[in-house]
């Protein structure tokens, strides 16, 4: 325990003081993820959108198989990713494996798996009347699907950021398609994963530590959002 | 669509046809008209399809087939559909008021229509008080009662200035004031030329407001069983003023 106390100490010594390094990785956490929640976010609820209000052949497969994808292993979608994106790939000649375009690419296809199914639960549950009165007042197709997102943003709002929640803290994808690389593309859970290799507890205990108190802040928004949504 | 003249309708549907998914022939209706000034009472049994028949009028539900008289030509439903927008409006049972202000609901349908800020602003504020809202412009329409509720979402249609008017069973869920006040507006739409379509369970409060009854039975439209008391006045009404109104607002003002 006298191990963990002394460790803690020094993470926190290290978060407080600014160490360059521990910053730069936390830097490039928020900078890969908060991009791939922003492209695959406004993506997915607008396919969602189509699969809850929208009647075609194969909907209900489609919406199955989504529904199934949901909980695909990190490891897997990074595997995938870094064969499309390898020398012999498809997109090898783009050149991006390792790096952090490589890392967003990978959390864009993790978030919008998950984002799909979770926003079309929350489309697919709400009240078909604002739909109904948005077309009946004139509005076109795509104003009246940005009213009805409107009358559900907040739980919305609260897949995005579960979604955000599930990419910041994956390690499996990161590792694979970034490469963990010092200053470059080492992200919050690869440096956790390397630092514990090697013995270094404190900045793995740092980076949890950072870890652990935006997993508290995000469940503390998802909180009241849920509220929020409850009372209207 | 192009009507003025009393005796034409504005909108005349002719064989329409709906199917449920489980094969039940919902409707079979072989033509049905809706006049300027005149209102139209649908009755008929919990699930019979008046509320489907309604949300084919206003273009929400494709019909298996309808042909539409417009400008003497039958077009089908699909193509006539988009002359219907905002021309012809449907009202849920429960209104729907989306989750902003009063104003902000009344505005609503008023964007995208080429009118200025100023001349939008005009007409929204025309309208409340013309339905004697001006006090709750800026409450969050969820916030009111059902019958101010009621009120909103008419107000809200009314602003469009539409040629007909598509009720679901407005007097669902309303006290006694508040199912006068809107029995008096929908005589208030009538004297403005607006054509009225009302499904009600209940025959009292349409009393002296239905110009015609039909009743939709086994997916036609036939005479009633129970009648309603009509209108005296026939398709030209007097304005009337519901009490508490502060003044005559002309629906239709021009665009």
């Amino acid at each position: 325990m006298d191990g963990l106390g002394e460790a803690t100490l020094r993470a926190l010594y290290l978060l407080i003081e600014g160490d360059g390094a521990l910053w730069n990785i936390i830097g490039v956490s928020f900078s890969v993820s908060g991009g791939a929640i922003l492209i695959s976010a406004p993506v997915a609820m607008v396919l969602a959108f189509l699969l809850a209000y929208v009647s075609f052949p194969g909907r209900r497969p489609l919406i199955s198989t989504l529904q199934s994808l949901q909980s695909i292993p990190t490891v897997v979608v990074g595997l995938l990713v870094y064969m499309l994106l390898s020398r012999r790939g498809l997109f090898g000649d783009l050149h991006l494996l390792f790096t952090q375009t490589a890392m967003v690419i990978g959390q864009i296809v993790i978030a919008f798996l998950f984002v799909v199914p979770m926003a079309h639960g929350v489309l697919a549950a709400a009240d078909r009347r604002a739909w109904e009165t948005a077309r009946t007042l004139g509005a076109a197709p795509w104003r009246a699907m940005l009213t009805v997102m409107t009358e559900l943003r907040f739980g919305l709002l609260a897949v995005a950021i579960a979604a955000f929640a599930r990419i910041i803290t994956e390690v499996g994808t990161s590792i694979m398609v970034g490469g963990n690389i010092e200053s470059f593309t080492r992200n919050i859970p690869t440096a956790i994963a390397l630092e514990t290799n090697k013995g270094e507890f404190a900045q793995g205990i740092a980076l949890g530590l950072v870890l652990l108190v935006l997993a508290l802040l995000l469940n503390v928004l998802l909180g009241q959002l849920q509220g929020k949504g409850e009372m209207r | 669509m192009n009507g003025m003249d009393v005796d034409q309708p504005i909108l005349r549907l002719r064989d329409i046809r709906k199917t449920l998914p489980s094969g039940r022939r919902l409707l079979e209706i072989d033509e049905l008209s809706i006049h300027a000034g005149r209102c139209l009472l649908l009755t008929g049994a919990n699930g019979i399809g008046k509320t489907t028949l309604l949300k084919i009028l206003s273009g929400l539900e494709p019909p298996d087939h309808a042909l539409v008289d417009c400008d003497g030509t039958h077009l089908l439903w699909s193509v006539a559909r988009r002359r219907f927008r905002r021309e012809v409006i449907y009202l849920h049972q429960e209104a729907y008021l989306f989750d902003r202000s009063v104003t902000d609901n009344v505005t609503y349908g008023l964007r995208g229509l080429g009118l200025s800020r100023a001349q939008v602003a005009e007409r929204v504020q025309r309208s409340l008080e013309w339905a004697g809202l001006s006090h709750l412009a800026a409450r969050n329409a969820r916030e009111l009662s059902g019958g101010e509720q009621q009120r909103v979402a008419l107000t809200r249609a009314l602003v469009l200035t539409p040629q007909v008017l598509l009720l679901d069973e407005p007097f669902s869920g309303l006290d006694e004031e508040s199912r006068s006040r809107t029995g008096f507006l929908i005589q208030r739409l009538k004297s403005e030329r607006v054509g009225v379509v009302v499904t009600s369970h209940e025959l009292l409060p349409m009393s002296g407001i239905a110009d015609e009854h039909l009743e939709l039975h086994a997916g036609r439209l036939v005479p009633p069983t129970r009648s309603v008391q009509r209108a005296s006045t026939g398709h030209r009404p007097r304005e009337v003023m519901a009490p508490g109104e502060v003044a005559y607002f002309d629906t239709k003002g021009g665009r």
